[in-house]
């Protein structure tokens, strides 16, 4: 027995009406000294029985009728399973269907064809199985991110939406997929459940490798051990995806970055695009075109080697500071994703990043916690360079000193004032940046109880012992994606190896959240030198060793320049709210005057804006950006640029193997159909096979209330 | 003609009942009946003449015509003795109006006490419930009567109804001819009572019964859920009035049936006062029946 309407069941709380309102009825009770109870006892002599039985049968017949009613309400079904065809999909009762639809960037993969047709085709077969009664959710790829839509019962409203379904630039998860497929189904009433995944059977989005997330998919879709298979709670899963077939090579622009962290007005700056090519076939040749802000400043054209990947890239100079959006295009290739042949890099031109420096053992030139670090910074100690120093020992540090300025370094600072801490964690939770570097003053009990609180202060970690390896200990990883080392290039691994640590702290990073902590260098024994860490919306950085030559040989390496210009620029270069995003995030702008119109331009269509809050303060927000491209976004005469660029991994349109399928999926039974002619076979076939019993339920309450007129008026009778 | 009563017997009747004082003042100025010829007793006959009895009391007459010596059968030379027998157990107490089924049947008794009075007829009085509470022997004097009013005014109801036995115990006592007027409920089973009625009149009593009942008793009027707690310490019913009035009605309706007939069986005449009516007009119509 099943319950199409279980949301209605809560109706069948109406029986217990009936039995309350007897009950109050009998609660409400007159008293009355009577003189004839003798006539009353003979009464009850006579009928109790009877009188007992008529109440109970009137009752009974009263909690049948709205019990009966309710249970018409509800729907309830007689499952009859279909033995005679194990091969199809058992269905009984009306069905809950939630249809997860890929459409993520590799959708629109296909040079005759993009794949989003077939899509269309298997989704639309799916719809055609179903019967009115029948409920269906479509939970697209690209608004995971939204609210939850309520299921329809309308199926040609379902058809039109996916209808109207069109590849964006969304990277594809099918684990998110069916969670939040498992999700909406609650969301329904019908009692038989179906999850149907439909995607483009490629293997992006699938991430095997991520096998504990993986288990708790199938713990989600395996649901109730005692639930039916084919139920709301164990729903049945199919996968409709079109056959596997070879990859039609795909060029793709995977990576497009900037030889430096911090991009001044009127010094070249190095644009570089990694092109990727996916594919069996030898890799086309083409150009690459660099524009800023929608204008091309030149191109360069390329031949990809066999490995399938290579830079191209070109020297820019800006002329003013400002926000900028550099494009790198794709020119004379023809792929099967159009999409990701463009790649968008939004960029924050500054005249000078204002830092400060505060040293612990404050002397002029090199001398100093932080002379070094100054030379690196500006060399000619003119203040013409990206970085605008002010160098100060720590008893000079004010408020106001550190508001003036975007990073502070402390260079061996031993302690600082309780109100100057306040005022820097302030600083950096607020979006600025701070890099820490340790020395002979460092005293490990204050440091760790004031600045770095069991993980919670501004301090990336705490520290723990001070190490003086007895042969000094030399760098062993170096995190070469990171954008401080864009200036490396590939070499970012090479140029440390000379470089010695005589003392160094290690650090206590079972304090730290996992993920949290990012390594940028770490020694060979495996123990981090250079670490960054979120806090609040800024950044803070931390050497374990000094910024001077005090405990390292790191100043004397000709990679200590770039680096320490490439981490101060990482800390005063990044804008908030962040500027680059991917698809699927909001554009988000905090610095609206209440006097100025807002305006928001994306690639093709103008973005609506939605006044909303960031990170506590006021901001104006849109809604998840599925476009790929370059936003602009103008107040009055101010222009600032935005860029959604698509996840690379989309790029590889390498389809799904069946091990792959097996090891995310498990023991979990799947249905896995190519052509909308299987589907309508497997599920058209196996249509309600159960019966209805709400016409029964309505009878037997009619013949109730029959009977409750014929007991009401026998009484009146008698 | 109208009777100037005495102002301490109508301050007395007053206090019993002021329809009671009513209910006289319209019997003696409207109607003005013998209470004696109302409510007289039968006729004596005649006996066969046994040796020793007294030849003065041979009817002449009957031995000219007939030849037969028989005993003229004298009614007792002086006046009628009438026993108010009034039900006090708790059924009495109820009341939906006004007056309770007791104090209708003290206003009655008062009523009839004083008529017979007025007509030097002797009057007694007999206040129950399962046994006898109070009794005044019959005498006719009006000191007598404003003593009946006092135990009149003294009786309350208690106690279950148990009239038969009052009633088996009263003939028992009873040895002269006389006149037993029962104000009662007749709450009773019908079988016994009846018995009772027989053997009085089976002890030369004339038996009038007066049964005061309250109009809610015979219509039930009562709606919804009710409590009934008995009057005579029954047990207490929850009951619902609507669904078992029909029924109640037809039980009642029985008990009125079986006990007419009994009384009727028994040769004894039954009055059915309703709380309700008007006291003088029960007197009018019992009066006006027997004249």
């Amino acid at each position: 027995m099943e319950f199409l309407n279980v949301a209605l069941m809560g109706g069948l709380a109406a029986v217990a009406s009936p039995i309350i309102i007897h009950l109050l009825h009998r609660r409400k009770v007159k008293r009355l000294d009577w003189g004839g109870q003798r006539f009353l006892l003979e009464l009850l002599a006579r009928n109790r029985r009877r009188l007992l039985l008529e109440e109970v049968l009137l009752l009974l017949v009263r909690v049948l009728v709205l019990g009966l009613l309710a249970l018409a309400l509800t729907r309830p079904a007689l499952k009859r399973r279909n033995v005679l065809r194990p091969d199809v999909v058992t269905r009984y009762g009306r069905t809950a269907a939630v249809l997860l639809v890929d459409d993520s960037l590799s959708t629109g993969s296909g040079r005759t064809q993009m794949a989003i047709e077939e899509i269309k085709r298997l989704a639309t077969a799916y719809l055609n199985t179903l019967a009115p009664g029948d409920e269906v959710s479509i939970v697209l790829q690209s608004q995971l991110h939204g609210p939850a839509a309520d299921p329809l019962f309308d199926l040609e409203a379902a058809k039109a939406l996916v209808a109207q379904l069109r590849p964006t630039a969304m990277a594809s998860d099918v684990a998110a997929l069916l969670e939040a497929g498992r999700a909406q189904l609650s969301r329904h009433i019908n009692p038989g459940g179906e999850l149907v995944l439909v995607s483009d059977g490629r293997r992006d989005g699938w991430r095997p490798e991520e096998r504990s997330r993986w288990d708790e998919v199938r713990q989600q879709l395996r649901g109730a051990p005692d639930a039916t298979q084919g139920s709301r709670q164990r729903p049945n899963l199919l996968l409709l995806s079109p056959a596997a077939a070879d990859p039609e090579g795909n060029l793709a622009v995977t990576g497009l970055r900037l030889d430096r962290t911090l991009v001044t007005a009127k010094r070249p700056v190095g644009l570089r695009a990694e092109l990727t090519w996916h594919g069996r076939s030898a890799p086309p040749q083409g150009s690459v075109r660099f524009l800023v802000n929608g204008r091309a400043i030149g191109g360069k054209s390329f031949t990809l080697p066999a490995a399938g990947k290579q830079e191209v890239g070109l020297t820019h100079t800006f002329d003013e500071p400002g926000s900028y959006v550099v494009q790198a295009q794709l020119e004379g290739t023809h792929d099967s994703l159009p999409l990701d042949d463009q790649r968008c890099l939004a960029i924050q031109v500054e005249t000078a990043v204002p830092v400060l420096l505060v040293e612990g053992r404050a002397a002029g030139g090199l001398q100093g916690s932080l002379g070094f670090l100054a030379a690196a910074l500006d060399p000619e100690g003119l203040g013409r360079g990206p970085f605008r120093l002010t160098r100060i020992s720590a008893p000079q540090l004010t408020e106001a000193l550190l508001q003036a300025h975007r990073v502070i370094v402390l260079g061996d600072v031993p302690a600082l004032a309780s109100d100057m801490l306040a005022a820097l964690e302030r600083h950096v939770v607020g979006g600025g940046g701070v890099l820490v570097g340790l020395g002979a003053q460092t005293d490990p009990s204050l440091i760790n109880r004031f600045w770095a609180r069991a993980g919670t202060g501004f301090l990336p970690a705490p520290l723990r012992d001070l190490q003086s390896p007895a042969a000094a200990a030399t760098i062993g990883q170096v995190n070469e994606a990171h954008p401080v080392f864009n200036a490396f290039g590939a070499r970012a691994g090479e140029v440390w190896k000379d470089g010695k640590i005589r003392r160094y702290f290690r650090l206590d990073l079972g304090q730290v959240p996992a993920g949290e902590l990012e390594r940028i260098l770490s020694l060979e024994n495996g123990d981090p030198l250079v670490v960054e860490r979120r806090r609040g919306v800024g950044l803070a950085a931390l050497i374990t060793s000094s910024l001077n030559s005090q405990w390292n040989e790191l100043p004397l390496l000709p990679a200590y320049v770039p680096a320490m210009r490439g981490i101060v620029g990482h800390l005063g270069s990044f804008v908030l709210p962040p500027r680059n995003l991917a698809p699927g995030e909001r554009l988000t702008f905090t610095a609206f005057a209440t006097n100025q119109t807002v305006k928001a331009e994306g690639p093709t269509t103008t973005v609506p804006l939605s006044t909303g809050v960031w990170e506590g303060r006021p901001a104006l927000i849109s809604e998840p950006l599925l476009e790929p491209g370059p936003y602009s976004l103008r107040q009055g005469n101010q222009v600032f640029r935005y860029a959604v660029s698509v996840a690379p991994a989309e790029s590889e349109l390498t389809p799904l193997p069946e091990a792959a399928l097996r090891s995310c999926l498990g023991e979990l039974a799947a249905h896995h159909f190519t052509q909308a002619e299987q589907v309508t076979k497997a599920l058209g076939s196996s249509k309600r096979s159960s019966v209805e019993l709400w016409r029964w339920c309505l009878g037997g309450c009619l013949g109730m209330l029959f009977l409750e007129t014929f007991l009401t008026r026998r009484e009146g009778r008698t | 003609m109208s009777v100037r009563l005495p102002e301490e017997v109508l301050q007395k009747l007053e206090r019993v009942s002021i329809t009671a004082r009513h209910a006289v003042e319209s019997v003696l100025t409207g109607l003005h009946r013998s209470v004696r010829r109302g409510l007289s007793v039968e006729f004596a006959g005649h006996r066969e003449y046994l040796p020793g009895d007294d030849l003065r009391h041979l009817d002449w007459f009957v031995w000219a015509r007939s030849d037969r010596y028989d005993v003229r059968q004298y009614e007792e030379e002086t006046k009628l003795r009438a026993t108010l027998v009034v039900d006090a157990s708790g059924s009495m107490g109820y009341r939906s109006g006004a007056l309770s089924k007791l104090d209708y049947a003290r206003a009655l008794a008062a009523a009839m006490g004083f008529l017979m009075v007025r007509q030097a007829d002797s009057i007694g009085l007999v206040t129950c419930d399962t046994r006898i509470r109070a009794e005044l022997p019959p005498a006719s004097t009006m000191g007598h009567y404003l003593n009946l009013l006092e135990v009149l005014e003294q009786a309350q109801p208690g106690g279950e109804t148990s009239l038969a036995d009052v009633l088996d115990s009263l003939a028992a006592r009873l040895t002269r001819r006389g006149l037993v007027i029962l104000l009662t409920d007749a709450f009773d089973d019908v079988t016994k009572l009846t018995k009772s009625l027989h053997l009085l009149r089976h002890r030369k009593q004339d038996v009038r019964l007066f049964q005061i009942i309250d109009p809610a008793e015979q219509d039930f009027p009562f709606h919804g859920m009710i409590e009934f707690v008995g009057l005579e310490r029954e047990p207490r019913l929850r009951l619902d009035a609507d669904r078992i009035r029909e029924r109640y009605q037809a039980i009642f309706a029985e008990h009125q049936r079986r006990l007419a007939e009994g009384c009727h069986a028994v040769g004894v005449t039954r009055d059915l006062c309703r709380t309700s009516e008007d006291l003088a007009w029960v007197l009018v119509r019992a009066f006006n029946e027997e004249a």
